[in-house]
């Protein structure tokens, strides 16, 4: 499974249970060379084939060899299904354990970890929350979910982008998730790459603020297409910036007609209410 | 940038499949990108031909087969080709209410011996 990004090697990512405070340290080194021949093909498919150092003369369409120790083995494999695979198991513990998981995903800086924060302070001790917190670097966020009441575990990512089931079901050995808890798992902060990987996740929570462009859902609609529930944070801003609340709900609507949409203020409390009692729904 | 990911998720599925069917190497790989899978397929292709080095693809045709889009518009309910996500239906302007193409991304088959 694959572990980071723009990486060739794996077992780079951390998980940090805020008890060892070591920082990772890594170094990559590539020097791979490349040889492209391409041929291109434009009747409905493009194809490219790219050839290394092997001699064979192809037809760069679908052929068979003579030779009598080839074997043509059709797979018709999705490259994700490992990632699929271990998301489903992830899915069925939660299941298994009354387990509500969200997967929260935004750009960096639309203000997650307030609304985690807040949300915390508001709901326990009548609601258990656990929380994974995904971070290129440091424990800075989930020693801020613990000091506000939760049991947090830290997930760096090291040069990766996003998490990833594999990920997510470790850190899940090490955090003691309780029956019946609310489990968030809040993303690296990147629109793009996150939308890619399910985590076993029952649902996924999509946060913009308004001091982001109300375009955003047309500029990354594999991550608005995949959501369920779009959290439009700071809105005490509102009277100072020119964001257009509608307008942004009709673009990311026109990309997914069943996205529910919560316009809310971690920092003064408004429109709070309604992301509880749409917790309280999911179970 | 996950492309490298994807990559690496290649070589490692062709990796087992190799083992799985006692093969010494593996002549030819076929990989399907759709045009809304999310993945850049150049970007990917690159990704690919850095990575295989030393690899069970390292001696492997790399054979990419990119699918259009189609969506059924929410209008009209005509299929159309996408070719991004954003592609509305050249009658209605609609974006499509399902997808039903081009959102694949699997390897079709290997060539092993």
């Amino acid at each position: 499974m694959c572990e980071t990004c723009g990486c060739g090697e794996s077992g780079e990512f951390r998980i940090h249970d805020l008890h060892h405070d070591h920082l990772p340290e890594h170094e990559h080194h590539h020097d791979h060379e490349h040889h492209g021949d391409h041929n291109h093909h434009h009747d409905h498919h493009h194809e490219h084939d790219y050839e290394h150092s092997y001699t064979h003369e192809h037809d760069g369409v679908t052929h068979t060899h003579d030779h009598p120790d080839q074997k043509v083995i059709n797979l018709n494999m999705d490259i994700l299904s490992e990632n699929n695979k271990l998301a489903r198991l992830n899915r069925r513990f939660f299941e298994g354990r009354k387990v509500l998981c969200l997967n929260l995903v935004s750009s960096p800086g639309s203000g997650k970890t307030t609304i985690l924060e807040k949300t915390i302070k508001a709901l326990i001790p009548s609601r258990k929350i656990a929380v994974i917190e995904g971070d290129q670097q440091t424990l800075l966020d989930a020693e801020r979910i613990e000091k506000s009441g939760a049991p947090a575990i830290q997930i760096n990512t090291g040069s990766g982008c996003h998490l990833d089931a594999r990920m997510v079901e470790l850190a899940v050995q090490k955090l003691e998730i309780e029956y019946g808890s609310v489990l968030f798992i809040e993303n690296v902060g990147n629109l793009v790459c996150p939308a890619m990987f399910d985590l076993g996740e029952f649902k996924r929570v999509v946060v913009i603020s308004v001091t982001e462009g109300e375009d955003k859902p047309l500029k990354y609609p594999y991550m608005f297409q995949s959501s369920h529930l779009c959290l439009i944070n700071k809105s005490d801003l509102l009277p100072y910036v020119d964001f257009d609340t509608e307008k942004t709900i009709s673009y990311a609507r026109s990309l997914n007609p069943k996205l529910e949409f919560i316009l809310v203020s971690a920092r003064t409390g408004e429109g709070m209410e309604q992301w509880y009692e749409w917790l309280e729904k999911q179970k | 940038m996950h492309e490298f990911s994807m990559a690496i998720e290649v070589i490692n599925l062709a990796q087992r499949e190799a083992v799985k069917n006692k093969a010494n190497s593996i002549q030819k790989i076929t990989i399907e990108v759709g045009d809304l899978s999310g993945v850049d397929a150049d970007a990917f292709e690159s990704a690919l031909g850095l990575l295989v080095k030393d690899s069970i693809l390292d001696q492997a045709l790399v054979t990419l087969i990119r699918t259009p889009g189609l969506g059924r518009c929410n209008s009209c309910n005509d299929e159309f080709e996408m070719n991004h996500r954003m592609a509305t239906c050249p009658k209605c302007q609609c974006f499509p209410s399902e997808i039903n193409g081009g959102e694949e991304f699997r390897v079709v088959s290997l060539v092993v011996e």
